[in-house]
């Protein structure tokens, strides 16, 4: 179902990064005042909040919301892995468009940084790898895919590296983006750099980060008559999925999930929409190693299966390119805290429909898209447009 | 001798004879047959309920590996070893994610492996506590 009459009335990020002084309720709060001014608002003008965050701690989201004031909004608690952040976005614009609400909130902090690597239960050697449904990292199951990768399509590790360079490259040009190289980062750094799992490097991986992302939904009679002469941009779509079975599905252990989640997404956003991929101009997705993003140019509908690697060769996935990838730096440069992520991809989806995000933009964009995956287990694709 | 016991139950035989390999505990749907690992009541694919135990394995076809460099990739542990891991599809049907035992250069895609028992540690009881792996079958080389 296509979302209609919301628009973004204001977002913000605080810089993804390492913050061992700051509370995650002050980083929450720092989102939330910058989204607030971006909107012109207050938190007397929110009716609805949708607090995200993955780190564990019962009520910490309706916590953190006071710090931006007790107004006696409801808020509710949002909780899908990597994919939280949009998540929320999604509660928030249906709570609008529903009319239950005329502006909604959604917000999302995490200190990622400070979250414990597994080991839980046995701690015989503090890994987790000891355990039967505990951590093995992400480096290794998306390594798996990686691998599987090669085997099927011939795929060799230069282009998870080069789409790992791109990203770090587009992070350089985005001001709040966890890595600013001070150089251009090529495809043989990435390739040179410590190998964690084969055959993914450190370069090709998301950092850990703490941080904080907000969106202030609204609906869209209310933006135009508060924010006239600027660029109205909607959110007009956004599927949300979980597995479906097929044999050979992997119950134990953390995984990727099925490949075909994200191609399912994609298609109930797409027809939600009335638009699909040929349409979109740019596009966010859940980077945090580089060979996920080349299965993503396939499951989106950017190129047939197995067409990736003409996508990367060619540039087509690089600002300047007919389809660019993760304009911010995606999760690799500009960060992965966790539940705010999907948040921050928002705001930048927001600058660039805008005509705001300067060194990124992307020429004449209208229409964009975001997603991300959760735990291996849920799936999100969410449509943007643009409007004068 | 040592008595050996599962990490957890369900999930895994410990068989008494040494050389026996062990198991997985798994399950099977009456209705549509399907076969599952771990055990379930509701069948995954056509949603019937009371699916059976079953046990499956001892070996399987090696789907992908990878080796982990750095197992605690920024956490900065350096006492922890390197290790395999794979998804190995049995023959009844699932595809089980294991650590695997052997180094870098031990695996390709396809190979036949089957499940071992490692020790991880002795209990209070002086149990030797077990986990399921799998490890390439003897003659199976890398590519």
């Amino acid at each position: 179902m296509r979302i209609d009459g919301v628009a973004v009335a204001g977002s913000g990020v605080v810089r993804f990064g390492l913050y061992r002084e700051r509370r995650p309720a002050e980083l929450a709060r720092d989102a939330g005042l910058a989204a607030l001014h971006d909107a012109g608002m207050t938190l007397a003008d929110v009716d609805e909040a949708f607090v995200g965050y993955i780190q564990p701690g019962a009520l910490l989201g309706v916590k953190a919301l006071k710090e931006l004031g007790l107004t006696g909004l409801p808020v509710t608690r949002v909780e899908n892995a990597s994919a939280t952040g949009l998540v929320a976005l999604r509660e928030a614009a249906w709570a609008v468009a529903s009319g239950r609400a005329r502006v909604a909130m959604a917000i999302a902090f995490d200190k990622m940084t400070e979250m414990a690597g597994g080991g839980r239960r046995s701690g015989s050697r503090g890994t987790g790898r000891d355990e039967l449904d505990a951590t093995i990292l992400p480096a290794a199951y998306f390594a798996l895919w990686a691998q599987r990768r090669m085997h099927d399509h011939g795929t060799k590790p230069e282009t998870f590296a080069a789409i790992a360079a791109k990203n770090w490259n587009h992070g350089a040009r985005c001001p709040w983006s966890h890595r600013h190289a001070d150089h251009v980062v090529t495809a043989e750094e990435v390739l040179a750099s410590q190998m964690v799992a084969e055959p993914l490097t450190a370069m090709m991986a998301c950092p850990a980060d703490d941080g904080a992302a907000c969106v202030i939904v609204a609906a869209e009679d209310l933006v135009r008559a508060r924010q006239p002469g600027r660029r109205l941009v909607r959110p007009v779509a956004s599927a949300l999925r979980s597995e479906t079975y097929s044999p050979g599905h992997t119950f134990l252990g953390p995984v990727v999930g099925p490949a075909t989640m994200t191609r399912d997404t994609a298609q109930a956003a797409y027809e939600d929409a009335g638009f699909g991929p040929e349409d979109v101009d740019l596009a966010l997705c859940h980077d945090a190693f580089a060979n996920e993003e080349l299965e993503y140019y396939e499951l989106l509908g950017f190129c047939p299966e197995g067409d990736g690697e003409r996508l990367v060769a060619d540039g087509e996935t690089a600002l300047g390119g007919s389809i660019p990838f993760n304009t911010d730096g995606g999760l690799i440069a500009r960060g992965h805290p966790g539940g705010p992520t999907g948040l921050a991809m928002v705001h930048e989806v927001v600058q660039q429909l805008r005509g705001e995000a300067g060194a990124r933009q992307v020429e004449g964009a209208r229409r964009a898209l975001a997603h991300l995956v959760g735990g291996g287990s849920v799936c999100t694709v969410n449509l943007f447009e643009g409007v004068p | 001798m040592t008595t050996r016991i599962p990490i957890e139950d369900g999930y895994f035989t410990v068989p008494d004879a040494p050389g026996e390999l062990p198991r997985l505990l798994g399950s099977r749907c009456p209705a549509c047959g399907e076969h599952f690992f771990p055990r379930r009541l509701v069948c995954a694919r056509c949603l019937a309920e009371g699916c059976e135990d079953v046990v499956l394995g001892p070996r399987g076809a090696l789907w992908t590996w990878t080796y982990v460099h750095v197992p605690l990739f920024a956490k900065k542990d350096g006492s922890v070893g390197a290790y395999g891991v794979g998804q190995v599809d049995l023959p009844e049907g699932p595809r089980v994610q294991a650590i695997l035992v052997g180094g870098p250069d031990d695996f390709h895609i396809g190979m036949e492996m089957e499940l071992d028992l490692e020790p991880l540690r002795t209990d209070e009881e002086g149990n030797e506590v077990v986990i399921f792996r799998f490890r390439p079958v003897d003659g199976e080389g890398p590519a």
